[in-house]
């Protein structure tokens, strides 16, 4: 019987402990995330709540879906259920949160689409990037590197790639090789899938250097793979050999713009959070009565280079990171 | 205490936190407690669905002492197939017979995989929990091989994959699909010859073998029927989803175990009722819904849960003593 009690009052206890929040009238706006445990999201959760709550009339709040597509559909019903101002989606993937996110529509609630695609276009706006360009200009980088190293175009280039049939992986992969197979005496010597894991990159770049005797350039799909590639060719005393390119740009000190504040990246090529731009057109959908966003945002990327990191890394830093 | 007053003990744990639920429900525009509305009831019921069916089978297999890891790796298999064979194969079926075929193949594979764990544990007499490891193991890799690592994407438009989608993910079918998985079990269990074997072999399994019950036969039935409820779960999983994800379904099999031993069924075997297990599928459910409605932190709801596993099980081992 006391365990009974016990047991419903911790649940009690732990519910006003956690969820009487907020009694006044304030807007809510509802964001679903695909999945807090990567980095590039956890910035996107820091730098919007730092947004909203610059904002006392706003209240934001977040809900994780662990990578599980299930979840994060629950999550987005239970958000339709309490008719939030706004809803802010981060799809886990594109098919399975089409349909629910045309419930929200139907519903009446305003929803912005970020930084991944759906199906069809249940939403009221939709803001991202464009990964194809950043791996244009990934790639253009590595040529003119090659270049100013040999006097011409050439050299030999590892791509390291995350996990396959993602379309970061997919596009990053496509605009880079747009730019290098107009080169012919560029090689891509070995293409290993790390899964955008640091640590199985560090693993898969081991054995391409016991198989290249010589390597130019490491262009990693993202920021850590390139450092897990990094930390191999360091093991083995051949960091000098290569250059190390990545793709993400996160600020803060476990991101890609400190790595080349460190040294460890010749450059990184932000993938923007998408979130200031949501906020902001977010905000106007809140205030003002007769704003209509647009259909869609593309936001472009910035190189990020020894010279300008320093002044990227205050930029790209949140507090709370 | 008699087994009636034991269940009441369950039910109680339940009825405390729907009534929890009900009293601190935020409430909508109109007044009502929007915990208490039809659709987030029903809300509440599909979302478990797809577990609470794995779960009841789980139920079977822990009652006879066993475990199934790879109930999680099953549903991806069923999930990749059924949107395989939706998208690729057989162009030239009428949608009846082949949505009927999709379905029937995706099912007869995962059951015969179900087959294949309960054939590999009564005659190898490898430990359940080693072997179904294995295959949770080898299952997940056999999925990502077929659909080379591909998301099987399910579209919107008129072809006989999408119209699969629209059809089972409607609510009534899942819903009525538990239902039904629950209806059978409980009769399987509470009311044949092979229920009773399936609790004796776990009570005591050399009693068992020299009263001359058919334990491998009953062990291949078990871990076959977990196979063909966790198949219909990946099938219904890939209508929900609108694809055929190979990385579907990852650590179920802990969400489903967590719900068998809430309800009540002792990890060891012997003791243990579908019924528990429904409400212990219930009150996962209710109690996820309640925190997301209350905005409470998905960290802090994962801590939550935590307690009433432990509370739950405490519970449990007053009355079982």
């Amino acid at each position: 019987m006391t365990r009974r009690f016990l047991y419903t009052m911790g649940c009690a206890a732990a519910l006003l402990a956690a969820g009487c929040g907020g009694g006044r009238k304030q807007l809510v706006v509802a964001f679903s995330q695909a999945n807090n445990a990567e980095p590039y999201r956890a910035a996107q959760n820091a730098l919007m709540t730092r947004l909203f709550a610059a904002d006392p009339g706003v209240r934001l709040v977040i809900s994780d879906a662990q990578q599980d597509n299930s979840r994060q559909v629950a999550q987005v019903e239970t958000f339709i259920r309490q008719k939030p101002a706004l809803l802010i989606v981060a799809p886990n993937e594109r098919a399975a949160l089409t349909a629910v996110m045309g419930q929200a529509m139907d519903a009446g609630i305003p929803v912005i689409c970020l930084e991944r695609d759906i199906l069809q276009p249940n939403y009221s706006t939709y803001i991202h990037s464009d990964n194809v360009a950043i791996g244009r200009l990934a790639a253009q980088f590595i040529v003119d590197q090659l270049q100013k190293k040999y006097g011409t175009p050439k050299g030999n280039v590892v791509a390291i790639r995350g996990l396959l049939g993602v379309e970061g992986e997919i596009n990053r992969d496509r605009g880079a090789k747009e730019i290098l197979d107009r080169y012919p005496e560029i090689r891509i010597v070995a293409d290993p899938v790390a899964d955008w894991i640091q640590a199985k990159a560090k693993d898969r770049m081991t054995e391409v250097l016991r198989a290249q005797p010589h390597i130019d350039v490491v262009y990693g799909h993202n920021d850590p793979m390139a450092v897990g590639a990094y930390l191999a060719a360091k093991e083995l005393g051949r960091e000098r050999e290569m250059i190390f390119v990545g793709v993400d740009g996160l600020g803060g000190p476990a991101g890609g713009i400190r790595k080349v504040m460190d040294g460890v990246l010749a450059a990184t090529f932000v993938y923007p959070l998408c979130v200031d731009k949501a906020v902001e057109i977010g905000l106007r959908m809140l205030r003002e009565p007769g704003f209509r966003p647009e259909k869609e945002y593309v936001l472009d990327s910035l190189m990020v280079t020894p010279e300008n990191a320093a002044e990227m890394y205050q930029r790209f830093t949140v507090d709370g990171q | 205490m008699p087994p009636i007053l034991r269940r009441a003990q369950s039910f109680a744990a339940l009825l405390a936190i729907f009534l929890l639920a009900i009293i601190i429900s935020p409430v909508a525009a109109d007044g009502s407690r929007i915990f208490l509305e039809l659709g987030n009831l029903t809300d509440i019921l599909r979302q478990i669905s797809l577990i609470g069916m794995i779960s009841l089978a789980m139920t079977f297999v822990i009652l006879t002492g066993g475990i199934d890891l790879s109930v999680g790796s099953i549903l991806a298999l069923s999930t990749a197939l059924t949107a395989m064979f939706l998208t690729r194969w057989w162009p030239t079926a009428s949608y009846g017979s082949h949505i009927a075929l999709a379905i029937a193949a995706a099912v007869a594979v995962s059951t015969l995989a179900g087959a294949l764990n309960g054939v590999a544990i009564a005659t190898l007499r490898v430990q359940p929990f080693i072997v179904t490891l294995a295959s949770m193991i080898g299952l997940r890799g056999l999925a990502k091989w077929l659909t080379n690592n591909e998301n099987i994407d399910i579209g919107f438009g008129r072809d006989v994959a999408a119209r699969f989608a629209a059809l089972f993910r409607e609510k009534a079918i899942v819903i009525g699909a538990f239902a039904g998985a629950a209806a059978v079990f409980w009769t399987l269990l509470e009311r044949t010859v092979f229920g009773r074997q399936v609790r004796a072999i776990g009570d005591n399994e050399k009693a068992a073998e020299y009263t001359g019950l058919p334990i491998r036969r009953t062990k291949v039935w078990v871990y076959s029927l977990t196979g063909l409820l966790s198949g219909v779960a990946g099938v219904l999983y890939a209508a929900e989803n609108h694809q055929g994800n190979p990385n579907a379904g990852v650590a179920y099999e802990l969400d489903a175990i967590a719900a068998v031993v809430i309800g009540g069924t002792r990890l060891a075997g012997g003791k243990g009722s579908i019924s528990g297990t429904i409400v212990g599928t219930l009150i996962m459910g209710v109690l996820t819904n309640m925190l997301r409605l209350n905005d409470v932190d998905s960290n802090v709801e994962m801590m939550i849960k935590a307690v009433i596993i432990v509370l739950a099980v405490a519970v449990q081992r007053e009355k079982n003593a």
